[in-house]
């Protein structure tokens, strides 16, 4: 039965064709429905700091609040990080915090960081979540905040935003392997669509490579956030920075094994926003040392 | 019978608690969602996880993957074979021919301690690196691999020549043992799918190989071959194959089945080799010419 369909291979990635391989033979219509990221260039926005962490990686608090708020207000253009938590979120809001769980998980310095600040702005405490989880995590929310961490993965290439919301399926075995690409049909679950209002990546600590469990080999201090409310656009970035680190880890392109499916497949099939470089704006505040974005 | 690790109660300033967590192939994705397949991509047992704790230093994560062979145990030591390679033996009379050979036994880098002794792989991971926690990870190794046999590396990673031709020389960090097309696609991607219909009954090994010419460029292809149980499973593994990945090329293999075969094929990222001998098929990727690709599925076995 398995020789019925057309097998994506290595070659369809030589040919450029991933795309439409995707689109037309293994994905199917469900989910693919979603509305198009609005037109123009996705900015993505990214805060570091090499003071972050220390030299035995221990985040600092304080500087990481700094970094928190610079972020929201580069990003949005308001004033305050007030000002920016009420232009991205309504005040009724009942707001779903989704840090990555396991294997690098989020820093809980971070995600304790944005509860903090929510709250400062305005948001009561007992409507600001832990939407990481099955299903019911985003029923109960009207807002969701992606806290991914940044991190390669051995299933699905790259294991940051399109991965985040894997839990929401209910069933994440089903999108692991080849249904790696079928990620992005998570977010236009109709009790997840529209509802992520910013995807804000713990790009602290990140791991380039050989998951699944982490190698601190192939961890650095980057001591970076970088936000975003089109996440394939975030996720792009992610990516970049990503192939740039193992490029410098090896001297010589060293690309993820699987291929990460999941972001042309964002795009191109689930419509969640955009993978082309050229139609991403990516403004970049504080350390620019190993940026890493080519 | 084979001798268990023993490990001590304390160790530096760490101690552990009396029992180890026990994570058999179900509780496995419940310990560690996302990862467990690579376990079970091998010949799995169980995984027993012992933390050790202290007052003034991060944990210190102790797991022994119990797998069905050392052959299994080996394979997720190949996965990565960077870092330090450190020797466990407690004297040198335990030292063996073994310890000479060109695979290491255990792995050591920032923290993490991986070893490979028989049918063992273990993870001893300090959260934290500082001199007291390496010396302690250290001698957490000692303890695991202690009295234990050290049989030789898989007889399949025999299959992979130190020379291709004389001038593809093996780089050996890169080569890697494996029963599973997940593992096969995290050392060198060929399909979402399995299409070369790899399962537990099956051994593969791969690797890259590398030349230099004389401006000093670096040209790399790869070498795969895969053991099947019997000739018809590699038959029709070779068919799968030719079907999914060589499908614009007419399939030779289902007209006059033979033991042998042999072909080369133009593809996007140069020339493709394969040969099916018995229950052995092997391939060869990237080859710059058709003459070097027919030259190197010659020289296999």
């Amino acid at each position: 039965m398995h020789h019925k369909r057309k097998a994506l291979t290595r070659r369809d990635f030589l040919r450029g064709t991933i795309g439409a391989t995707l689109g037309a033979s293994m994905l199917g219509p469900k989910f693919t429905m979603a509305r198009r990221a609005p037109a123009g260039a996705s900015q993505v926005t990214i805060v570091r700091d090499q003071k972050a962490m220390d030299a035995a990686n221990t985040v600092d608090p304080a500087v990481l609040k700094a970094m928190l708020d610079e972020t929201l207000i580069k990003y949005t253009g308001e004033k305050t990080a007030k000002d920016a938590w009420g232009r991205l979120l309504m005040p009724n809001d009942t707001i779903g915090l989704v840090p990555t769980p396991h294997l690098n998980p989020t820093h809980q310095e971070l995600v304790d960081a944005v509860k903090r600040s929510l709250m400062e702005a305005g948001f009561s405490e007992g409507k600001i979540l832990n939407a990481q989880g099955g299903p019911d995590k985003p029923k109960a929310c009207t807002a969701l905040i992606g806290l991914p961490g940044l991190k390669a993965h051995w299933l699905t290439g790259i294991g940051t935003v399109m991965k985040l919301y894997i839990m929401y399926s209910g069933a994440p075995r089903n999108y692991h392997d080849e249904n790696s690409a079928k990620l992005g049909e998570i977010w236009n679950y109709p009790f997840v669509t529209g509802k992520t209002k910013l995807v804000l990546v713990d790009a602290l600590h990140p791991l380039g490579d050989k998951g699944p469990q982490v190698n601190p080999r192939y961890k650095w201090a980057y001591n970076g956030l970088i936000a975003g409310t089109d996440p394939v656009a975030v996720e792009t970035v992610c990516l970049r920075i990503i192939m740039e680190k193992r490029k410098e880890m090896r001297g010589e392109p060293w690309p993820l094994s699987p291929p990460p499916l999941c972001v042309e497949a964002a795009d191109k099939v689930y419509r969640l926003g955009t993978s082309n470089w050229d139609d991403i704006k990516v403004e970049n505040y504080g350390w620019e040392e190993g940026l890493l974005l080519g | 019978m084979e001798s268990k690790p023993l490990l001590p109660k304390t160790v530096g300033i760490w101690t552990r608690p009396n029992s180890p967590k026990l994570i058999d192939a179900i509780s496995i994705f419940d310990y560690m969602d996302g990862a467990g397949e690579l376990y079970l991509a091998y010949r799995f047992d169980h995984l027993e996880a012992i933390e050790y704790q202290a007052e003034t230093q991060k944990e210190i994560l102790v797991e022994l993957y119990f797998m069905k062979a050392s052959e299994d145990a080996f394979g997720l030591l190949s996965l990565d074979w960077g870092g330090e390679s450190v020797d466990l033996s407690q004297s040198s009379s335990e030292s063996t021919a073994h310890d000479k050979s060109l695979w290491p036994r255990a792995l050591y880098g920032e923290g993490l301690l991986r070893i490979w002794s028989d049918n063992v792989y273990a993870r001893v991971m300090a959260y934290q690196e500082t001199p007291e926690s390496k010396q302690a990870v250290l001698e957490l190794g000692r303890a695991i691999v202690k009295g234990r046999s050290k049989p030789p590396a898989p007889e399949m990673m025999k299959a992979l020549p130190n020379a291709l031709l004389q001038n593809w020389k093996v780089h050996r960090d890169r080569a890697g043992y494996f029963r599973s097309h997940l593992v096969l696609n995290s050392l060198y991607y060929l399909s979402h799918e399995n299409i070369l219909d790899l399962n537990h009954s099956t051994e593969a090994v791969t690797a890259s190989y590398e030349q230099q010419d004389p401006s000093g460029n670096h040209a790399r292809i790869q070498f795969l071959t895969v053991l099947y149980p019997n000739h018809e499973h590699a038959l029709k593994a070779l068919s799968h194959f030719h079907e999914s990945y060589l499908s614009d090329y007419p399939v030779p293999v289902d007209s006059k089945p033979s033991e042998d075969m042999e072909n080369t094929f133009p593809v996007e990222d140069g020339w493709l080799g394969y040969r099916l001998h018995k229950n052995r098929l092997s391939f060869v990727f990237e080859c710059p010419d058709q003459e070097s690709s027919k030259k190197i599925i010659n020289q296999m076995e």
